[in-house]
């Protein structure tokens, strides 16, 4: 175990020692550091996933908080493992992402500090066992990832999205602290250890504190409705730290709601039910505005609530699977859950970086401004390419594997012949179903519009080269850990069968049906594959001679140029309009007049519902509420100091009666 | 052994006489004689063999994407119930291996269509990806109704409905029959949803798509979209031939039943035009409504609340 704590350190110290360096090594150097950092944290998650013990160590701060203990258990060497792994590739890609803004002149110091600050912070999370010491890196992670998010701080909208998102941060650690407050009244004690004999006898509590817990971690996780800073956020920030963000931090808020499970042990059909519905809602919600969605970071960041919203329909079917108390279903809903975290990180990570890698040739986000660049940026399409297909959950790649799972699992408590139950399952099966073909929609959109067909714009014409490669390793990376998964699922489920085991007992009787599962999808993989290599092999063989070339077919016309492609608006035209009512659409059109029209646009963009009717009043509402008190604030020191006077006496007055 | 070596051989070379049939009947309904039956085959076999020209604009995906799409659409058609009533592989949540890897032969045709750069065939690729956001959520309640019906997580328990459902049994396969039958024509593009032999390109949905494909790609696309109607067709065979017959028997009837809809694909095509291209959609929604209808059939068998 110290060695985990010596991996954490080396993360402080590598960005301490980075900052020494000249700026162009500064983050050669914190990629090093965070290299051996990661093997060190690996070291002891890997040997507790092998052995299957969980390690510990005790800090004794007498006095402030007592004892307090770190322990990685199989849930915390899966995050262990995450959170370092991927890290690490986003480090890495910073390099060359970095290097524009060295170019202009910007200070990144402070940035690589946090950005290790972040990863450490976020290891502690998923390791610590105490709850004033969880809240105390919670909140260390969130303030860091907050100065990440406003890296470009020199913009206004960029400052206003850190602040809202801050904002977010703190109405989530507000809900996870009540959690923890009501746990320790009852346990005495704020160690994790003790919460789990409270809420074994009292399902009562157990729902209330599952409750505050969900919306608490859900907010970080970016569940619906508590998912709006999420879209804001990631547009926002730098390309590594999105995919940091996205990738693996909002994944501790789901550390949070499965590490709250393990206190509760058998949760109550109530709160597996509404886990299941909430997850469903969200994944519809997020595919639906991703497809409406012209900025390629937004859309990402919107895919993340929709992933966000799978493994919670994995963990709501394992939730089930252990009130209904049959342990298969239990099995297969955990372990699609939570394979599908490993792998929405990876593939999500992919999608991140090759979009810091498109917006650092062509400085722009918005897709109706890209098109074509597969010609001059071959590499990154490729990787983009993998990435969709991965998130689509289509095979050979990993989604598949982790989907396939979870619907196995649904499938297989249809065996439950309970009214309720079958409505409410059947729903979420064809929900799923629609989550993927919808984020298909999405992905053909966002692929095809960015990658395919002629650039849009100038700025898009002049790409002539493809990111430099200490970007496309790490990408590389990651595309190869995609198909892995997706070639070796047995391995990979193996893996988290592992973390599986904490919450529900596994035996070699119950995982053999999946194994064999997963077998057979390794072999169709494979077969897949192999298949079709041979069959593009053997068609650039024998068409080789028989290929001309020629312009595409305009149907008669041809002087089709670059304005009259399929914009992404346009692609995603029938499906939103068929949708209506669920969007807030904002046109912004100038029509052509006169006989010689000059001046002429259309833009259409969609704006969150939730922002729209929700956030907004109530922000309304609340300033109005506020304004109320502003007398209170009147600027001399007199009012203020006897304002804690007066405070004083109420203190003691009230201590005086309680006790 | 062989009876998977004979499921093998239907799967990929029944759907040309599927498009014959058709063919012959449109030309029987308009009073001409029609080209052969195999008349599909010989234009495939005509196709492969031909120069194509490729546009410039275009990518590598679009030289790849028939081939994954024909892999991906064989590949599916592994886990249906063909001629002798049992699929090639049986597996259970063979539906997902099925439905996804058809996904991935969609999403690949709809980025080839995007590849071109042309206005049409972006416009058939976004109404191909819209229905299919309707069609597949019901495909899903559809079966998995049923295989919540008869416990069994294989296409196999499509024939078992009668024996689990009783009474209802005859009312869901009425109903399933008809939303197979709307898939088939969404996902093979026939009338009314889309018009295969139609001129003119704003009304295409996937012929549009395919518009600047020739030679071996034009055909290796027409080859699966056939392939596709043939796997549908084969889900509602499944749906009405009975399990106990035998193997023999069972073969014979499931070519019936592909002749039968064949014949009815033609009847319809000569008899009606295709829908605006609005009320498609209703029209597809008509399935979403069925789904939901079998849903409430099923759950209904389980009590109240």
């Amino acid at each position: 175990m110290s060695i985990f704590f010596i991996g954490i350190i080396i993360y402080f110290i590598g960005s301490m020692i980075a900052t020494f360096f000249s700026e162009k090594f500064k983050v050669a150097v914190l990629s090093l550091f965070s290299f051996v950092g990661a093997v060190f944290c690996l070291k002891p998650a890997i040997s507790v996933l092998c052995t299957g013990n969980t390690i510990s160590k005790v800090f004794d701060f007498n006095n402030i908080f007592g004892s307090v203990s770190f322990s990685i258990d199989a849930l915390s060497a899966f995050f262990i493992i995450v959170i370092t792994v991927m890290s690490l590739a986003s480090v890495i890609f910073s390099k060359g992402y970095l290097a524009e803004y060295l170019k202009l002149g910007k200070n990144i110091n402070f940035h690589l500090i946090f950005l290790s600050m972040l990863i450490a912070s976020m290891l502690l999370v998923v390791t610590c066992q105490n709850a004033f010491a969880f809240l105390i890196c919670w909140e260390i992670m969130s303030l860091s990832s907050f100065f990440l998010v406003i890296f470009e701080n020199e913009k206004k909208e960029v400052l206003k999205v850190g602040i809202k998102y801050l904002v977010f941060m703190h109405v989530s650690v507000l809900f996870i602290m009540m959690t923890f407050a009501l746990m320790s009244i009852h346990s005495g004690s704020f160690d994790f250890n003790s919460f789990k004999n409270v809420l074994q006898n009292n399902s009562h509590l157990a729902n209330i504190v599952f409750c505050l817990a969900f919306i608490g971690f859900g907010t970080k996780a970016g569940f619906v409705p508590f998912h709006n800073w999420l879209p804001d956020a990631h547009p926002a920030a730098p390309s590594h730290v999105s995919a940091i963000m996205s990738g693996v931090m909002i994944k501790t808020g789901i550390y949070g709601i499965l590490r709250t499970l393990t206190w509760i042990v058998t949760p109550s059909l109530l709160i597996s039910y509404a886990v299941l519905i909430i997850s469903v809602i969200s994944g519809l919600y997020g595919v639906l505005y991703a497809i409406s969605q012209h900025d390629l970071k937004r859309l990402l960041a919107y895919h993340s609530i929709e992933n966000i919203g799978i493994i919670g329909i994995g963990i709501g079917v394992g939730m089930l699977g252990l009130a209904y108390n049959i342990p298969v279903i239990a099995v297969l809903g955990f372990a699609g859950g939570i394979l599908h975290i490993l792998n929405h990180s990876i593939f999500k990570e992919l999608l991140f970086l090759s979009a810091g890698s498109v917006y650092v040739k062509t400085h722009t986000r918005n897709v109706e401004e890209l098109g074509g660049l597969i010609k001059s940026m071959p590499k990154t399409a490729l990787l983009f390419l993998i990435g969709s297909i991965a998130i689509c959950g289509l095979p050979p790649f990993n989604g598949f594997v982790s989907e396939i799972l979870i619907y196995f699992g649904m499938f297989k408590s249809l065996s439950i012949h309970h009214f309720v139950f079958i409505t409410i399952m059947l729903f979420a099966i064809a929900g799923l179903a629609l989550i993927g073909t919808m984020a298909i929609l999405c992905f053909t959109k966002a692929f095809s519009v960015i990658f395919l067909g002629m650039p849009r714009s100038e700025s898009t014409q002049k790409v002539n080269s493809d990111s430099e490669n200490s970007m496309i390793l790490p990408m590389s990376f990651l595309a190869v850990l995609t198909l892995v998964i997706g070639i070796f699922p047995q391995y990979a489920f193996s893996f988290v069968i592992k973390t599986v085991n904490v919450f529900t007992e596994v035996n070699p009787k119950i995982y053999s049906e999946p194994i064999e599962l997963m077998q057979f999808i390794s072999l169709y993989a494979l077969a897949f594959i192999l298949i079709v290599l041979a069959l593009v092999l053997l068609k650039k063989i024998v068409c080789k001679k028989k290929i001309a070339f020629f312009e595409t077919w305009g149907c008669g016309y041809n002087r089709a140029n670059n304005k009259m492609q399929y914009t992404a608006s346009s692609y995603a035209s029938p499906f939103l309009s068929m949708l209506k009512p669920l969007f807030k659409k904002v046109f912004d059109i100038e029509k052509p007049k006169k006989l010689f029209p000059k001046n002429a646009h259309f833009s259409l963009h969609v704006d969150d519902i939730e922002e729209e009717y929700l956030i907004k009043p109530l922000v309304k509402y609340d300033e109005w509420f506020l304004s109320k008190f502003e007398s209170i604030q009147s600027g001399n020191i007199q009012s203020y100091i006897k304002y804690g006077l007066g405070f004083l006496v109420i203190a003691i007055i009230g201590s005086l009666l309680i006790g | 052994m062989l009876i998977k070596i004979l499921n093998l051989i239907i799967l990929l070379f029944v759907p040309f006489i599927m498009i014959g049939i058709i063919k012959k009947t449109k030309a029987f309904w308009s009073g001409k004689k029609g080209s052969p039956i195999l008349q599909p085959l010989y234009d495939f076999i005509r196709l492969i063999k031909k120069d194509f020209v490729i546009s410039t604009t275009t990518s590598e995906v679009f030289q790849i994407a028939p081939i994954i799409n024909i892999v991906a659409v064989i590949f599916a058609g592994l886990f249906v119930p063909l001629a002798s009533g049992s699929a090639i592989i049986n597996i259970p949540a063979g539906l997902i291996v099925f439905a996804y890897t058809l996904g991935l032969g969609k999403f690949l045709s709809l980025i080839s269509a995007m590849d071109t750069g042309s206005s049409f065939e972006g416009m058939g690729a976004s109404r191909e990806a819209c229905f299919t956001t309707i069609v597949e959520p019901a495909f899903f309640i559809l079966i998995a109704s049923i295989m919540a019906l008869s416990g069994n997580y294989t296409f196999d328990s499509l024939s078992k409905i009668v024996s689990s459902a009783g009474s209802y049994g005859v009312l869901i396969i009425i109903f399933a029959i008809m939303i197979l039958f709307i898939m088939l024509l969404v996902e093979g593009s026939r009338v009314p949803v889309d018009d295969p032999t139609t001129h003119l390109e704003l009304t295409m949905i996937h012929e549009v798509m395919i518009l600047d494909n020739s030679g071996v790609d034009l055909a290796l696309f027409t080859w699966a979209n056939s392939i596709k109607m043939m796997l549908i067709s084969s889900l509602i065979a499944k749906l009405v031939i009975p399990e106990t017959l035998g193997c023999g028997v069972t073969i014979l009837c499931y070519l019936a039943v592909m002749f039968l809809i064949s014949i009815l694909i033609g009847t319809i095509e000569s008899s009606m035009a295709r829908l605006r291209m609005s009320h498609v959609l209703e029209f597809v929604f008509i399935m979403s409504s069925l789904a939901l209808v079998v849903l409430s059939l099923v759950v209904s068998t389980f009590g109240g609340v």
